[in-house]
């Protein structure tokens, strides 16, 4: 793999020609909540959220230092979209859009995209509008040099940097990016923006190798209180704990926003409904949360998911158990989006952490 | 581009049966044949409406027609049971595993159903039928709740004069006029005319008389292999993707709807 080296000057002048050929979606930073407890850490809690590139905002484009507020799959799948029209003699004509890129997607988002693209791109069909995004858009990630309170990737050994995945990968150091080229799409780009890029040099590797681990020990430091669980042990804790009584206890709170659902980077589940606009028929597809009370219920009445620590429990035997069994991996990626977005404080970290030591503790 | 998997195949209704006071078979001839397995659901589309899963009750042999045996019980199927002749509808499949015919072969099958659950299993039972020297023997089990509540009634006396058949109906609660069992199915799955060692078992109902059942078929010695259970999950795309039917680690679109006792015994709570 190559790595260049850009000038935080030109940073802007690179964004202004991948404009040209993309639809380019940028990170902007708002206020962030106040935080809730970092352990002395000052963590920073403003947030960053994606808008479309403007060459007019130019003083406003930043490297985000931590993952969006926004899950990487808005991107692929939206919130609510047509999928089909039916039974009309002229079939719709689609839209031709521009290419998108994005630029700040972190490594936690790229660990979801292979949950997102396993249940989209594998299985009994390929899901068409995910395969022509996903083949579409030009993904150009960057290590963290920072972390939110939330964050704990490292507990799930998802490191807060990125080594694969990408197009184009952004490290920051000093008063630029080392920026590795990780496809041929991502080398295309780098050619029509050439000049202001050169090789980086050895002694930036190293530096940036240094600048890793600094920040890979510091997440660690911020992970350690929380005790979670190492991440091949979850499958066994949460089916272990299904009968546990910290669901009930955890659920107390939940007021079925299903914002941990939708925030999520790995959640993918949605609703197929029909609607009509004059004489065209629409198929919409929009995005549904497992911790909505009707969510599992079926015509007849029946609903195996009635009470809401069902639905919390279920959430997290999809994602540490149904994952690990039919893909081997868990579906989660410590991005804690679901932590930052509960009003009722629900937080996956605790939650498995309590389910552990009640194993601990009943298993001698 | 690939042809897109959501968009459904234009069908009209051609026919409507009316079953029981809740129960009504639809009848469709789809725009283009359409072929499916005994056991495969579709997603049945009311235009603009809603869409839902059924499991077709018709001969699967037959592929210019399709028919949905269906209870009036959903905000779907309460439209639906309003249309009339002639009413366009969408058709979307067929998804899932059916019944594994293959599997069936020279064995005795003991055939359980329940209330509308007998839909998907005339399917399986016209499959059967058209290849019955395959077979050792089918013995269908039926229960509804009263004798007006019986689909089928003339399909079912037709099917008793079959060779190698052996049909015993209940009813919950009687009326003055019937002179049949009385009582739940699983009071018919007694002294049952069948080899335990060289049978399999289809179940299809209510889940609360799936449990009882496979509970009685368990006790009586199946192994649960040898038990085929017709799982009623929530299902939206049919496609593996949606995340509604999940049991334990499989979706009921895809690894389903059919599954074995032995697929789901460990999995908490399947009945629910």
């Amino acid at each position: 793999m190559q790595t260049l080296y850009l000038k935080e000057e030109f940073l802007s002048n690179f964004l202004d020609t991948l404009n040209k050929e993309y639809q380019v979606y940028v990170p902007y930073k708002v206020k962030g909540n106040t935080i809730k407890c970092d352990f002395d850490f000052q963590l920073p809690t403003d947030d960053y959220l994606f808008k479309t590139y403007s060459p007019n905002d130019k003083e406003k484009i930043i490297f985000n230092t931590y993952r969006t507020v926004e899950p990487l799959r808005t991107f692929y799948s939206y919130f609510k979209e047509r999928i089909a029209s039916y039974f009309i003699s002229e079939q719709n004509k689609a839209i031709p859009q521009k290419k998108i890129a994005i630029f700040g997607v972190k490594n936690c988002d790229l660990y979801s995209l292979k949950i997102q693209d396993f249940v989209f791109l594998e299985g009994v069909t390929k899901d068409p509008l995910y395969e022509k995004r996903r083949k579409e858009s030009l993904i150009i990630s960057g290590d963290c040099p920072a972390f939110k309170e939330a964050c704990f990737c490292l507990a799930l050994h998802i490191n807060p940097y990125v080594t694969d995945g990408f197009d184009l990968n952004f490290s920051p150091l000093n008063d630029g990016f080392l920026v590795d080229v990780g496809s041929s799409k991502g080398e295309d780009v780098i050619k029509i923006s050439n000049n202001y890029f050169s090789l980086a040099t050895p002694v930036q590797l190293s530096a940036r190798v240094q600048k890793r681990n600094a920040v890979v020990e510091k997440l660690n430091h911020h992970l350690k209180p929380h005790k979670i669980p190492s991440e091949d042990l979850l499958q066994e804790i949460v089916t272990k704990g299904y009968s546990s009584a910290v669901w009930s206890d955890e659920a107390l709170t939940c007021v079925e926003c299903g914002g941990c659902n939708l925030m999520c980077d790995t959640c993918h589940c949605f609703l197929l409904s029909d609607e009509r606009f004059g004489d065209i028929n629409e198929k919409i597809r929009v995005w549904d949360a497992c911790l909505y009370q009707n969510f599992a219920k079926v015509a007849g009445g029946a609903n195996p998911n009635k009470y809401r620590y069902q639905r919390l429990r279920y959430r997290y035997f999809k994602k540490f158990d149904f994952f690990p069994d039919n893909l081997g991996m868990v579906a989660c990626c410590g991005c804690g989006r679901c932590i930052d977005v509960c009003p009722g404080k629900i937080d996956i970290r605790r939650i498995l952490k309590r389910l552990n030591d009640e194993k601990s503790v009943s298993t001698p | 581009m690939m042809k897109n998997p959501y968009q459904p195949l234009e069908a009209t209704v051609e026919d409507i049966i009316i079953e029981t006071p809740t129960i009504k078979t639809f009848c469709f001839r789809p725009k283009e044949n359409f072929e499916f397995n005994t056991g495969q659901f579709i997603e049945l589309t009311l235009p603009g409406i809603g869409e839902a899963p059924f499991t077709p009750s018709s001969d699967p042999s037959v592929k210019d027609r399709l028919e949905v045996t269906m209870m009036n019980v959903g905000r779907v199927t309460s439209i639906l049971h309003s249309v009339s002749k002639n009413t366009t509808v969408g058709i979307r499949g067929p998804y899932g595993k059916g019944y594994p015919l293959d599997k069936f072969e020279g064995k005795e099958i003991l055939i359980v159903g329940g209330g509308v659950g007998l839909a998907p299993l005339r399917s399986l039972l016209f499959s059967l039928f058209a290849k019955i020297d395959q077979y050792k023997k089918v013995a269908l089990r039926y229960g509804a709740r009263t004798p007006s509540d019986i689909i089928y009634k003339d399909t079912i006396s037709n099917w008793a004069k079959k060779k190698k058949t052996d049909i015993v109906i209940t009813v919950d609660v009687g009326d003055s006029s019937w002179k049949g069992n009385v009582g739940l199915v699983t009071t018919i799955l007694k002294d049952l005319p069948v080899d335990l060692k060289n049978a399999v078992s289809v179940v299809c109902g209510p889940p609360i008389m799936m449990k009882f059942v496979t509970l009685k078929l368990l006790d009586l010695g199946f192994n649960p292999k040898d038990v085929y259970l017709s799982m009623e999950k929530n299902m939206s795309c049919g496609l593996g993707k949606c995340g509604h039917c999940r049991i334990g680690k499989f979706y009921t679109c895809k690894d389903g709807p059919v599954f074995t006792y032995e697929q789901l015994k460990d999995i908490h709570d399947i009945w629910d």
